[in-house]
């Protein structure tokens, strides 16, 4: 499964990163580039990927954090989102219905919609997966310049981090964001300032579907559990009916002792 | 009495034909122009208010049918029709409504057949889709009964209870999946109304909100049609506007008796109000298990909104219910049962809308499309409704339309007889309406002219000051102090393209100095940075060497005699190059010529010494100064030591 490792010390905002991502995606550049203040951290449906900055002289890429467990998939309805063996998270116009519970379910916001057109569909960052599949890194890591985007397998970039981090003390906090957080993401950061501006949580923050999947799949079953309840329940309603019908009808004479 | 029909008829059609127009403008000019909604707010009034709010306000069925045939308290019989109708129009306008806040409506069909059993949507369509269903067959009945379809009714009277049992369970499992759609936002909806619990909540609500509908339905119902069947009148008395506070215990006013279906109005209202209670004690557990009490204590809006939601829904019902004053009263109940429906449909707007205001950073209000096409439907189930209760048997074995003006009957012979009738009749009237309220709709919500979206708040680009970049904010050693560059000015008068490297060749962020084998690595492999082959060529023709492969004699040049040809054993780049890395008319004092310039003190040199050259061309003679580019400064330049010394202190 492969992945990216954003270090944050590295990222100069010259955006070839982003350059790279609108070409790619055969979008309109000129577009892409108005439609930076259209929302507020600059992704839209002209715009997959953007740079932020994020603190004093500091600068992030932003876009589609490809979950490892991910709560847009979890939640699209139709199944319209997958997560491929190669590790992205990848959006199947096909089966789309416009529901737009992907865009509420994402904890960084990222899944963008086509507001403007009528036939609209969602727009997000598919880390290339055509690319991935012919083995070549994304347009982004491609295109940037300073090192910042360092692309191969997951794993390999956590020990890469882990190293990199422990060669330069001093340079990087000592966290991999993106290594636990939702239960982990193909896109990872190391940084020296804290990044909670792209959208991350604590550490401890849960992987969303781990919130709703459990519910759902017993879902058939109480609803079986709350019909035999309710025949349980009319059942003894019933025959307690019945028996005081029966107590009445069989002994007349109690009936008058009432009286 | 038929005037006030006929008048809330009118509102209905008014308010349903513009909900009519704007479903088409919708349609035809995409969600973007017509709604407010955005990538920040992706869902609004349609899917929470109309949606999840409306069938929550539909629970009546489930509710009604759980009290009859599960439980069978014959004594609310009558009020299984009118409850089934209920449901049955609610869900119909919740899913016509549905239909248009999806992007793509024609694809309504998709989850029928594309299946994710991990979604709580997905799970929510199908049980929706299902109950819905449900009431038709339980409704069906009343159509057939019309049409003496006899064998028909009798089979669906036989199957009435596993009906109902499938439709109690089907509602039970759906009301509490919409309050499950939320339990993804832990990090976006506001502590408050964030809770495992949301499943237990909506469901609990939804029962007691329900089943205050019914009431409310049927107060409504007999206020227009059967007022003695609710309303203390005594011979020869008026209804009059309700009154809060008129209850008067059975009996204790000989000749004012109490209406005859107030005993189970009030047992129904009750019913409701108890589970409303329970339902308060579920919110309050709840606040004290999910660390909810801090958010309550903080005093935001959020917090007042939160209580006013509790009060209304469970706490005015419930003391309502409680004082015997207001216990017989209608209109005690009727204040009680529209303040439970109201909280409950706040409760929905809470969870889904008001609840992320704090996480999207933006109030969002619906468009006029949104409030048209949201009460538009709403307002067609009511007409539906009132044309069902009119011509089925209902609200008891014989409909009252003998006695109203129907709405739907065609009499007329001539056009003076149309005209004559249209003020007074039916359809007629409706034409009426729609012929004023189409072009009324194009005036007032026509997308091209009112394009409803909040504006966006403006965004800063990374270090563009403007969305196109023109102009810079320029960091040199990223230690906070910036200034402003007119990036693209400066390109093109140093001439486009070929100036990039003008400025472009200086140390990396970060770095004190970069070294040129940063960038400038494996020298003998041709690349866009380094052309080893052209440079064994330039140097063969400086030199001018002769022979028949003149590139031969250039090693030595630059490396070092019999050694491996590392960086280490090579001549500097610089000592070739000086022009090159410096684009002013005067060279640089380089001091190592291995090193380039720290980044700030390369950036100074860059533009200060082409400042202060071309300040005399320019005829501005403060253009080489400090303040010049460091605006901040212009205020107060003693403040930085190194800013009064002046530029003399560049090494």
């Amino acid at each position: 499964m492969y992945g990216i490792l954003i270090d944050v010390t590295r990222c100069t905002a010259c955006e070839k990163c982003v350059v790279a991502c609108t070409q790619r995606a055969g979008r309109d550049l000129q577009r892409a580039e108005k439609a930076r203040a259209t929302t507020s951290d600059g992704l839209s449906a002209e715009r997959l990927s953007t740079v932020l900055r994020v603190g004093d002289g500091r600068f992030a890429r932003k876009a589609c954090m490809h979950c490892l467990q991910p709560s847009c998939v979890s939640a699209c309805m139709v199944g319209g989102l997958t997560k491929t063996t190669s590790g992205a998270v990848i959006y199947d116009r096909d089966k789309c219905i416009g529901c737009r519970y992907c865009m509420l379910a994402c904890p960084f916001h990222i899944p963008r919609y086509e507001w403007e057109k009528t036939v609209p569909f969602v727009v997000k960052c598919d880390m290339c997966y055509d690319r991935l599949e012919a083995k070549q890194p994304p347009a982004c890591v491609e295109a940037c310049p300073e090192g910042a985007l360092i692309f191969g397998n997951r794993e390999e970039l956590l020990g890469k981090a882990r190293k990199m981090i422990r060669n330069s003390p001093g340079r990087y906090l000592n966290h991999v964001w993106g290594e636990k957080e939702f239960g982990g993401t193909s896109v990872m950061y190391i940084s020296d300032i804290d990044l909670a501006a792209l959208g991350w949580s604590a550490v401890e923050a849960k992987a969303i579907p781990s919130l709703t999947e459990p519910l759902v799949h017993k879902t058939p079953f109480i609803g079986l559990g709350v019909a035999a309840g309710l025949i349980g329940l009319n059942w003894i309603i019933k025959r307690r009916e019945e028996l005081a019908a029966n107590r009445e009808s069989s002994d007349p004479a109690r009936k008058e002792h009432h009286d | 009495m038929i005037n006030r029909t006929r008048a809330v008829k009118d509102v209905l059609w008014i308010t349903a034909l513009a909900g009519f127009m704007a479903a088409v403008f919708r349609l035809w000019f995409g969600l973007g122009a017509t709604t407010n909604l955005s990538d920040a707010v992706p869902w609004g009034l349609w899917k929470v208010l109309n949606m999840i709010g409306g069938v929550a306000l539909s629970t009546s069925g489930f509710s009604v049918g759980f009290l009859v045939y599960v439980l069978r308290l014959k004594q609310f019989q009558p009020y299984l029709k009118p409850a089934i109708l209920i449901a049955f129009l609610g869900y119909g306008c919740s899913c016509a409504a549905l239909l248009f806040d999806i992007g793509l409506p024609h694809r309504f069909w998709h989850p029928i057949f594309m299946w994710n059993i991990n979604s709580f949507l997905f799970e929510v369509f199908w049980c929706v889709m299902l109950y819905f269903t449900v009431t038709a067959i339980e409704l069906a009945p009343v159509i057939f009964e019309k049409y003496r379809a006899e064998r028909i009714t009798r089979l669906l009277h036989r199957l009435a209870f596993v009906v109902v049992v499938v439709g109690i369970s089907l509602s039970s499992l759906h009301h509490s999946s919409l309050g499950s759609l939320f339990l993804v936002t832990p990090q976006r909806l506001y502590p408050l109304w964030y809770t495992p619990w949301l499943p237990l909540l909506f469901i609990v609500s939804a029962i007691g909100g329900g089943l205050m509908v019914v009431v409310l339905a049927k107060i409504i119902w007999s206020y227009w049609y059967e007022p003695t069947s609710i309303f203390n009148m005594g011979a020869g008395q008026s209804l009059q506007l309700i009154r809060v506070i008129d209850g008067t215990p059975a009996g204790a006013f000989p000749g004012k008796p109490e209406g005859r279906d107030m005993p189970q109005i009030r047992a129904l209202a009750t019913i409701a109000a108890a589970i409303l209670g329970f339902y308060f004690i579920l919110k309050i557990t709840d606040l004290f298990l999910h660390g909810g009490w801090g958010p309550l204590l903080a005093g935001t809006w959020e917090s007042w909104l939160y209580i006013f939601e509790l009060a209304i829904t469970a706490i005015v019902p419930g003391t309502l219910l409680m004082l015997r004053r207001s216990r017989y009263s209608p209109g005690g109940i009727s204040i009680a049962a529209s303040s439970a429906a109201l909280g409950l449909a706040l409760n929905r707007l809470d969870v889904g809308i008001f609840g992320y205001f704090a996480d999207s950073g933006r109030i969002y209000f619906p468009s006029l499309i949104e409030w048209a096409l949201g009460f538009g439907v709403v307002a067609a189930a009511g007409l539906v409704f009132f044309f069902a209760a009119e011509n089925l048997p209902i609200f008891g074995p014989n409909p009252p339309a003998a006695r109203m003006a129907g709405l739907f009957r065609l009499s007329y012979g001539s056009l003076r007889q149309l005209w004559n009738t249209a003020l007074t009749d039916g359809l007629h009237r409706v034409t009426l309406i729609a012929v004023f309220l189409v072009p009324l709709s194009f005036v007032l919500m026509y997308p091209p002219y009112f394009n409803g979206r909040i504006s966006e708040p403006e965004v800063r680009s990374a270090i563009g000051v403007d969305a196109e970049r023109t102009v810079l904010l320029i960091e040199g050693d990223r230690g906070g102090v910036s200034t402003i560059f007119p990036h693209v000015d400066h390109q093109k008068r140093l001439g486009d393209s070929a100036s990039c490297v003008k400025c472009h060749h200086v140390s990396l962020p970060h770095d004190k100095s970069t070294s040129c084998s940063r960038c400038h690595r494996r020298m003998n492999v041709e690349t866009a940075i380094f052309n080893h082959k052209y440079h064994l060529k330039a140097v063969a023709e400086l030199k001018q060497f002769r022979g028949i492969q003149p590139e031969n004699y250039t090693c030595v040049e630059c490396h070092a005699k019999q050694s491996p040809k590392l960086v280490s054993g090579t001549k500097d780049c610089m000592e070739c190059h000086k022009e090159d890395m410096f684009p002013a008319a005067k060279p640089m004092e380089v001091v190592n010529l291995r090193r380039a310039l720290p980044f700030r003190e390369a950036m100074h040199k860059l533009c200060i010494e082409c400042h202060k050259s071309e300040s005399v061309k320019r005829g501005r003679p403060h253009l080489g100064d400090c303040q010049t580019c460091h605006e901040s400064l212009r205020a107060k330049p003693a403040s930085s030591p190194l800013m009064a010394k002046g530029i003399d202190w560049l090494p």
